[in-house]
């Protein structure tokens, strides 16, 4: 039997996405030690596990590298890979925002926004062109996009808001919601035609476990 | 200034010796495999005009195409599709008498593809199209051939499957959905993203049968008895009218001994841009994008000033390759050959046993290099050649065989 891949993203989404695949019946113990080996194995299941940075799950899934990965909705947005995204697994939730000072409140449709900074320029780009009609210059940081408005880097920026607290502590408020965001569970568009039964299986068990 | 003359441009490659040849023995298996059940090959330029597949035609992306200008300034294209091309030579100049056409081709296209995956910006592709009969057996012919050219590339684990577009339009005719509207459920389908799917349904008043159907969509994939589970009482003449003639292909797929390489999937609905009817693809282990795609193009040939049904694939001839390779099917190709080398006086005789051989079939060589021996044994080493062979003067020869002396 061939071994099926799956690519799991390394951080906050990887405790929970171990015990849905444990809890799915697969053996999961080599990925919780604590080890420095990359590929991970399950013998009895045939299944074999890697983690990865979240922006490269959807690309080794999408080339059929891995037949499944588990990643973030954000991830897939800005990835934009053509694959199958079968499941909602629901955890991670958290909305893509446009967020800005105070004082535009309300006023995005009557001011014209010329600078956005974002970790995520293609869901940014995405946002202006499509929904807001808006030719805009995208500013890609790396981190800590909240400062860009404070300094006069952006007037505004599209970032991923859980609690809205580090907005409130630096003056910024939610201004437009792009999407919600969660974890999901995405499939290689060919692996889930020649793995069919295995996959469904996966799937199905995975599924129980969210209702 | 940074100089590019060493390097080449993003998305193309060299293919050198081994790869070239396994690549030209695909084509040419691909080539007699189609001209023997009666398709004739035929090549289009590799450059056409914009217009015939952009601007108002809007077949492809203005983004996906390499573009240039001609001599009086109108917007040139490397092209960027194979069938295209076919059905504007279709409708401009293949008489009505000679309908239905067979034909087929190989040849490399060009596109910028963003999405990446072992799809090269240039690459190759082989195909067949049938042109001018609008009927199951048409389409189960070129499925039959799509089986058959994987085959002939010495796949043996594959799996074509077949969609019906024109039953998912039936459906969304049916629940009267607005374009944009149908354009979403189509992206949830597509995606097989249940969620979405669902949450599009619950936003529109659709009758509940129906809706249960199109959130079921993304999981009617896998094999036949999938048709028979679905009722047909509220899906409209359309899509059920859709079924008849899929599970019409399908019978004729049986027939032919065919089934076991065929499934379905009711939820490809991936490319509407021109595709009316049955659709499919073809997919095999270790490469993750599909090897090949094709279906019934009825509207396509029309927009060039000619109605006329039409259905055909194409297969990629890199994607194949990859799949050989990953699969350790490919082999290195080397056909081996004789290397012939002489001493001062012996010339004549090299040469009379180098045109023999060639005559024979075999592949040989005539040492031009006359570094001596030993560098003809490591020249014969390096290509892989299966011997080497040595004339003196008074027309003996010596050999050195693989394995043995070389």
């Amino acid at each position: 039997m061939r071994y099926i891949t799956i690519a799991l993203s390394k951080g906050r989404l990887t405790e929970l996405s171990i015990s849905l695949l444990e809890g799915a019946g697969l053996d999961c113990s080599e990925l919780k030690e604590n080890s420095r080996k990359l590929i991970l194995t399950d013998e009895k299941n045939k299944v074999r596990f890697f983690l990865a940075k979240p922006a490269d799950v959807p690309v080794y899934v999408e080339y059929g590298a891995a037949d499944i990965g588990i990643v973030g909705k954000d991830t897939l947005l800005e990835e934009g890979r053509d694959l199958y995204e079968v499941l909602n697994l629901g955890f991670a939730k958290c909305r893509m925002c446009v967020a800005g000072p105070k004082e535009l409140e309300g006023k995005m449709d009557s001011i014209t926004i010329t600078r956005v900074a974002t970790k995520y320029p293609e869901i940014a780009r995405t946002y202006f062109r499509h929904k807001r009609r808006e030719s805009v210059e995208i500013i890609k940081l790396s981190g800590s996009v909240e400062l860009a408005p404070l300094v006069g880097l952006s007037e505004v920026i599209v970032d991923l808001v859980e609690t809205g607290r580090t907005l409130m502590e630096n003056g910024l408020v939610v201004l437009d919601t792009i999407a919600d965001i969660s974890a999901r569970m995405v499939v290689n568009r060919v692996s889930m035609k020649m793995e069919n039964e295995r996959i469904t299986k996966l799937i199905d068990a995975i599924r129980k476990q969210l209702m | 200034m940074k100089r590019w003359s060493i390097y080449t441009p993003e998305g193309v490659q060299d293919i050198l010796f081994d790869q070239c040849r396994i690549k030209r023995r695909l084509e040419a298996g691909l080539r007699k495999l189609f001209t023997s059940y009666g398709y004739m090959e035929m090549e289009t330029p590799t450059i056409e005009f914009y217009d015939a597949f952009g601007g108002e035609l809007g077949l492809m992306r203005q983004e996906s195409m390499y573009k240039f200008c001609d001599a009086k300034g109108r917007l040139l294209v490397l092209r960027p599709d194979m069938t295209i091309p076919i059905a504007r030579v279709v409708a401009t100049k293949v008489k009505d008498e000679s309908l239905p056409l067979k034909c087929c081709y190989i040849g490399n296209t060009f596109c910028f593809d963003e999405l990446g995956g072992g799809r090269q910006n240039e690459f190759t592709q082989a195909g067949v199209e049938i042109l001018g009969i609008r009927s199951p057996e048409a389409d189960a012919e070129v499925i039959a051939m799509a089986v058959k050219a994987v085959k002939s590339c010495g796949l043996d684990k594959f799996q074509i499957e077949v969609g019906q577009v024109d039953f998912f339009k039936g459906i969304m005719e049916k629940s009267g959905l607005s374009a944009d509207e149908v354009e979403e459920v189509r992206e949830g389908i597509d995606r097989k993203d249940f969620v979405a799917v669902e949450q599009v349904m619950n936003k529109y008043r659709v009758s509940d049968e129906l809706k249960a159907l199109i959130m079921d969509l993304p999981r009617l994939f896998g094999n036949k008895d999938i048709l028979s589970g679905i009722s047909r009482d509220y899906i409209g003449g359309k899509a059920s009218a859709a079924l008849d003639y899929l599970q019409k292909v399908l019978d004729i797929l049986e027939d032919r001994g065919l089934a076991n390489y065929v499934s379905i999937d009711l939820g490809m609905v991936q490319s509407l841009n021109y595709y009316t009817g049955i659709v499919f693809r073809g997919y095999t282990y270790g490469v993750g994008f599909p090897i090949l795609s094709g279906g019934r193009y009825d509207g396509l040939v029309s927009k060039y000033g000619k109605d006329c049904p039409a259905t055909g694939f194409s297969m990629g001839i890199n994607m194949i390759m990859m799949a050989l390779e990953r699969q350790n099917l490919a082999g290195n190709g080397n056909p081996g050959g004789i290397l012939v080398t002489y001493e001062e006086g012996a010339r004549k005789f090299a040469d009379a046993y180098c045109e023999k051989a060639v005559e024979g079939g075999l592949i040989a060589e005539l040492d031009i290099g006359m570094g001596g021996l030993e560098a003809c044994l490591r020249y014969a080493r390096a290509k892989g050649l299966d011997k080497v062979v040595l004339f003196r003067a008074d027309g003996t020869s010596e050999e050195f065989e693989r394995g043995k002396r070389l």
